[in-house]
């Protein structure tokens, strides 16, 4: 399936739902930076098993009190 | 002054590697004084040209020089660190001495403590001379926007060091000082020593103490060594490590005797060549010279196969991906409330992360343990993992150039991404005369063997005495 990028006025309203409220220099950049990230987001969407862990792994005892050296 | 060095030739101080220094420092024919003062004339003659040191700590250093010193003369040095000058990447906070990250948000920090990697080094006996230049918060480089000029690249300051650790690789490649730390998230030890002619060690995830350490993405930032020689490395190391609890990220490992894995054999070590991520991918001379490498580790004994991993391109849009989700979130609270204080390129990198779904970040972390678990599998039939260390020689400095992120050269996330420990090593030079690297990766932990492969095969060749010709 062909792909189109994204375009300004969609971004405009990620943008928007981001929270960020962007001079206009600052909205062309992100446009160009979010036109250059789309393909990596477009290659990691791909399927995956529902079991597949993610990198990520918490382990409580590392937040417990401690005393600074 | 000169001294005599290990093979009896006269040599200026700063030509000294670190085992060098220590070992006259023992013998009594210089001391660390001798060292620094040497350190900070050097400093004085080139930083200007170099812009390698953002801030230079003259009058600690020396005070520390004489306490090494005192120590040294009784017979009783700290241990192989004791008395070594070295610098530290302005990303680490450091008491009483400003630590900016090359930043306009952080000109003014003075840090009130310093992070574990920075006091571990002290007990050891090191000595900061100073802080060096980095791309801004080790992401946004090579910049000309930013308070403190790029750092240029010693063995041709009409190109850059690499980055994001361009001080650090451009002051130990100058040799204005014989150590420096840096911070790798996706190769920043790694490209700046493979293209400023050095040795520079990413360790295991975990390895170092990323406390007092600016964050870039948490889940991949390392700190690591960075010398002229592998057998630098391995002091350096054992100097920095150690377990900090602290840093969630922190693992309780014992930290070896580096330095006594250093047996100059790689007789029957059992080496996977990903080839893929080069051939084809590289310049010519970093083909021929990573080819050249790994033929002479065959030679010496090494058993090499070619294997096959996942393309580059997979690691590179994963870590890219994982990456500019945490960066956004460090900086959100900054890029809405004052987004011209940064840096065009750090903010041009990191902003669109604000547009990524928690469901995207969360499958690239999945992609990341398939992608980890593949290549983790390799070391059920390898020592070690080898490839280039970077794919290209160093780059023009050139306020105009493409974007370097957007070249998809690093070769270097692959092991960022795995955690694992990975080493650049210089092996050859472009035919301009610039630096080229091979990089060995190897399990978790397993420093030693890394260090041990690239140690002997600095023995087996003399790339790494060559000097640039600033020095």
């Amino acid at each position: 399936m062909e792909r189109k990028p994204a375009t300004r006025e969609e971004i405009a309203a990620m943008v928007k739902v981001a929270g960020l409220e962007l001079a206009s220099e600052h909205f062309d950049e992100i446009v160009e930076a979010y036109h250059n990230i789309e393909p990596m987001l477009w290659r990691i969407r791909q399927g995956r098993d529902r079991a597949d862990e993610p990198a990520h792994a918490f382990d409580p005892r590392k937040f417990m009190p401690r005393a600074p050296d | 002054m000169a001294v005599s060095d290990i093979t009896g030739a006269r040599t200026d101080l700063c030509d000294l590697s670190l085992t060098e220094a220590t070992r006259l420092f023992s013998s009594g024919e210089i001391t660390p004084v001798d060292l620094v003062d040497a350190c900070l004339a050097r400093i004085e003659r080139v930083n200007s040209t170099l812009h390698a040191f953002i801030t230079v700590c003259a009058a600690e250093a020396r005070a520390e020089a004489k306490a090494s010193a005192a120590r040294y003369a009784k017979g009783e040095p700290l241990g192989p660190f004791d008395g070594v000058p070295f610098g530290l990447k302005d990303n680490i906070e450091t008491k009483g001495i400003r630590s900016t990250s090359h930043s306009k948000l952080l000109i003014e920090n003075v840090p009130a403590a310093d992070a574990h990697v920075a006091t571990n080094l002290k007990k050891a006996g090191g000595i900061l001379i100073g802080k060096t230049a980095t791309f801004e918060f080790a992401l946004g480089g090579p910049a000309w926007d930013l308070p403190f000029p790029p750092a240029l690249n010693p063995w041709s300051v009409d190109h850059l060091p690499g980055g994001s650790s361009s001080g650090s690789g451009s002051a130990v490649g100058g040799r204005l000082v014989p150590a420096a730390i840096g911070t790798d998230t996706g190769g920043s030890v790694r490209w700046p020593a493979a293209v400023c002619g050095i040795a520079g060690l990413k360790p295991t995830y975990g390895r170092i103490s990323r406390r007092g350490v600016h964050p870039n993405t948490f889940s991949l930032d390392h700190c690591g060594p960075m010398t002229r020689t592998v057998a630098d490395c391995a002091v350096m190391l054992g100097a920095a490590a150690g377990f900090d609890p602290l840093d969630p990220g922190s693992i309780d490992e014992p930290v070896p005797d580096y330095a006594k894995a250093l047996t100059g054999s790689v007789a029957g070590l059992k080496i996977g060549l990903v080839r893929h991520w080069y051939d084809g991918a590289a310049t010519p001379d970093v083909v021929a010279a990573v080819d050249a490498a790994i033929a002479r580790l065959s030679e010496l004994g090494a058993i090499v196969e070619e294997i096959e991993l996942a393309p580059l391109d997979d690691y590179i849009d994963c870590k890219t991906t994982i990456s500019i989700c945490e960066l956004y979130a460090v900086h959100e609270k900054d890029l809405k409330t004052r987004p011209q204080d940064f840096g065009k390129l750090l903010r041009r990198r990191v902003i669109a992360g604000g547009l990524i779904r928690a469901e995207d970040y969360i499958q690239a972390m999945r992609w990341r343990t398939e992608l980890t678990t593949r290549m983790l599998a390799e070391f059920s039939r390898f020592d070690l993992l080898a490839t280039a260390g970077w794919l290209n020689p160093a780059e023009p400095a050139d306020p105009n150039g493409v974007d370097f992120f957007k070249k998809r050269t690093n070769v270097t996330m692959p092991f960022s991404l795995a955690g694992i420990p990975a080493l650049s090593v210089l092996c050859g030079f472009s035919s301009s005369g610039l630096p080229l690297s091979l990089q060995l990766a190897g399990k978790p932990f397993d420093e030693a063997t890394v260090l041990r492969a690239g140690d002997a095969y600095q023995r087996a060749t003399d790339w790494h005495l060559r000097k640039p010709p600033l020095a």
